[in-house]
């Protein structure tokens, strides 16, 4: 059995525990005041930032800042919830499949959920371009190359972080503290982002990849650029051990 | 006496540690700010409480608000989980007893949590800035002031975890709520008197006005949630 | 020829001895009992078997393979039932074996012939934590079941169930070997019940084997040592109450 294969199988386990309800309920309330403080992307001239920039950056910015880590953290732990609550672990475990690959299988599936919540953003943030455009009679559309190249970045250099909430989420049985203490642990991003050291703070990598992009989109702004290394060979460093302890310790609580 | 029997009920939850770890890291917020680029901050003309707290008071704030909302969640995850509620129930005492009980636990456990804040905040003050006499006044002012201001938020995700059998609603709508305070200018004094935007508020931000306005809005937020949750309990007990 | 068989098996939590120099023979082809009163270390041997836990000492062959090595392998042979079922509360009870179908990877057609052996099939659409506790316990033996594997491990099955249900099960469990050629280990705490469906028995007490063997050599053996034999639930109770007094009285 192959981790492919056993990818579906994460899948349908999922059904009905409505993260999909979480997904589209933190998308749409992230936009909400971007629309209705739709206004304020008109006086940005001390940025130097266009409004139609503004209006996407600042989107982003929310999401990245708290509302995705947030989603995520309680995925992590939903989807472990899944296995817990009635023992299906106690099956999984008493069929011939390798843990680990459970757990890796897990992972991917949680990785394609970030992505359909960035996905989902693209399609809130045109449908929230749209109505505040008619309401400021204004274009505040951007092409969609720009903006899938932009969430990209953003989504990849999310995974490191991912990897950690996954371990969080295996690592800590009392569900409340797994998720406490992921939630806890995005709070600091903003002052992580100010520091030479944001590359060792994994939750602070999406947040620092769209100001960045914000520093580059207002001219008047100084924001610290992405560079590459340290951070590449940090990030996968992270995500690496981050995986291998939690495939580990995948199971273990239930096979004393 | 309903105090002490909450109390004895979070044992073996985490509860206390989760506060106590959570005050750290809150107060671990400045002495970082401050270690890593304390130039920023050193040459500020301001009271050194106030230029502190200007910087990181948001993020302070916001990990109590989190630490509030979860302790709630557990307060009565208790309950919930294997329905001790219902043998509480058949025992001669109030639900909204129970209620206030665990109010009182939850301020108990957050002015230790502000008091570990003000130590830290405090410390920082003494070991980056000159020392200044009124130091401890404005220490002690400030942090007054944030303990009137999260009453409101305290009794608040009491009332959401009360709500709802399952804690991952309640957690979930507290988070939401928390996300959406972040969302608020706060300028706008009627919207930041959402219970959960309200902690976010700093003395200096202000005139002593509007701080006094503050107060009283924070005082009227408290008894008006605290009536709310003992119609709650009235409503669901008829339709149970 | 035996189908499993373990060498000294022993499990200690801490202090305490659950499973201590166990050492079973069951043969190929029959039906074993596994008995003994709560908490005398049958769960824990089953789960050793299954790798849910791991011996403390000592070792065992599952049809000719060892563990840890051959996990998979063993695994593969084995379908499990243990103590409480496992399963997805927010899946359907088609779907919970639909994932465990897709694991061993046999094809779609074990579903439902699963369903059916357990007579579940009218209620496969209905979400498995709103089953009651006997259909609960119907679905994790379906589960067990499914691609009809060589060796069954059942951790007191019929708990839970009516007399109604627990009659049907134990019907089944008795037809087994011979409609899928298996062997199955089946625990209790009910000798009368395990009387009814086994070929032959081991009794645990304290985590140590006090009777391994047929049913007859039991009832031999008992009248040889003046226990009563005219009912085996005396038998039972007499075998394991000596085994009591003998340990210094303790319980």
């Amino acid at each position: 059995m192959n981790i492919l294969s056993l990818v579906p199988v994460e899948w349908k386990k999922i059904r009905r525990s409505k993260i999909f309800f979480i997904l589209v309920l933190a998308t749409v309330i992230l936009w909400i005041p971007s629309i209705l403080n739709a206004d304020f992307n008109f006086g940005m001239q001390a940025e130097g930032i266009s409004p139609e920039n503004n209006f996407f950056i600042q989107g982003f910015m929310a999401m990245a800042w708290f509302i995705f880590p947030a989603t995520m953290v309680v995925i992590t732990v939903l989807q472990n919830q899944t296995e817990r609550s009635n023992h299906g672990i106690l099956k999984m475990l008493a069929l011939p499949v390798s843990t680990a690959k459970l757990c890796m299988a897990k992972f991917i599936v949680l990785v394609s959920f970030s992505a359909i919540q960035f996905l989902m953003s693209i399609g809130m943030y045109y449908v929230s371009a749209m109505i505040a455009g008619s309401m400021q009679n204004y274009n505040f559309m951007l092409p969609p190359f720009f903006i899938f190249k932009e969430v990209g970045m953003m989504w990849a250099s999310a995974i490191p972080m991912l990897a950690f909430f996954w371990l969080l989420a295996v690592c800590i049985q009392t569900p409340i503290f797994s998720i406490g203490i992921g939630l806890t642990s995005v709070v600091p991003s903003v002052l992580m982002i100010n520091t030479k050291v944001w590359f060792a703070y994994p939750m602070a990598y999406p947040f620092f990849v769209i100001t960045s992009e914000y520093g580059k989109l207002a001219t008047n702004l100084e924001m610290d650029q992405v560079e590459l290394i340290p951070w590449l060979p940090v990030a996968a460093l992270i995500t690496v051990v981050c995986l291998m302890i939690s495939c580990i310790r995948f199971g273990q609580a239930e096979r004393r | 006496m309903s105090f002490v029997l909450e109390l004895r009920k979070v044992k073996r939850t985490g509860f206390l540690p989760a506060f106590l770890s959570g005050g750290i890291l809150a107060a671990a917020v400045p002495a970082l700010n401050m270690a890593f680029r304390s130039e920023m901050y050193v040459g500020m003309n301001a009271a050194p409480v106030n230029i502190l707290l200007d910087a990181n008071w948001q993020m302070m704030s916001m990990l109590n608000i989190l630490l509030v909302v979860a302790g709630a969640c557990i307060l009565y995850n208790t309950e919930y989980a294997d329905n001790a509620i219902q043998r509480m129930c058949t025992l001669p005492t109030k639900e909204s007893t129970m209620f206030f009980g665990k109010t009182a636990v939850l301020i108990t456990v957050s002015i230790l949590l502000l008091m570990i804040e003000a130590v830290s905040v405090f410390g920082c003050s003494i070991h980056w800035f000159e020392e200044s006499a009124d130091l401890y006044m404005e220490t002690l002012k400030n942090f007054g002031f944030f303990l009137m201001l999260m009453l409101p938020t305290i009794l608040f995700s009491l009332v959401i975890a009360s709500v709802s059998k399952n804690m991952w609603i309640s957690l979930g709508i507290g988070v939401v709520c928390v996300f959406v305070a972040t969302m608020i200018p706060s300028q706008n004094f009627v919207l930041t008197l959402f219970p959960f935007a309200l902690p976010f508020l700093t003395l200096e931000s202000h005139t002593a006005d509007v701080i006094r306005n503050y107060t009283v809005a924070g005082a009227v937020e408290t008894v008006l949630i605290a009536l709310l949750e003992v119609m709650i309990l009235k409503v669901r007990r008829s339709f149970e | 020829m035996n189908i499993i068989e373990t060498k000294n098996l022993t499990k200690t939590y801490g202090g305490f001895a659950a499973v201590s120099g166990l050492n079973l023979h069951v043969p190929k082809g029959t039906v074993y009992g596994f008995l003994g009163p709560n908490g005398a270390g049958k769960s824990t041997t089953m789960k050793m078997f299954l790798g849910l836990t791991k011996p403390s000492g000592g070792s065992f062959v599952i049809d000719g393979k060892h563990f840890p090595g051959d996990r998979a392998q063993i695994l593969k042979e084995i379908g499990s039932f243990i103590e409480a079922p496992a399963f997805y509360g927010n899946l359907t009870g088609e779907e919970n074996l639909d994932i465990v179908r897709k694991i061993l990877g046999l094809p779609k057609a074990s579903v439902s012939e699963a369903l059916e052996i357990v007579g579940l099939t009218q209620h496969r659409k209905r979400l498995a934590r709103k089953y009651s506790l006997g259909m609960k316990q119907r679905l994790g033996l379906a589960s067990a079941l499914i691609g009809k594997p060589p060796i069954l491990i059942l951790d007191e099955p019929t708990n839970g169930l009516d007399p109604v249900g627990i009659h049907e099960i134990r019907t089944l469990i008795r037809s087994l070997p011979q409609q899928f050629v298996c062997t199955v280990l089946v625990s209790s705490h009910l000798l009368s019940e395990i009387e009814l469906m086994a070929d032959n028995i081991g009794i645990l007490n304290h985590g140590r084997l006090l009777f391994e063997g047929t049913l007859d050599t039991l009832k031999r053996n008992a009248a040889a040592q003046g226990y009563p034999t005219d009912n085996l639930e005396d038998t039972f109770l007499a075998l394991i109450d000596a085994d009591n007094q003998q340990r210094g009285g303790a319980r």
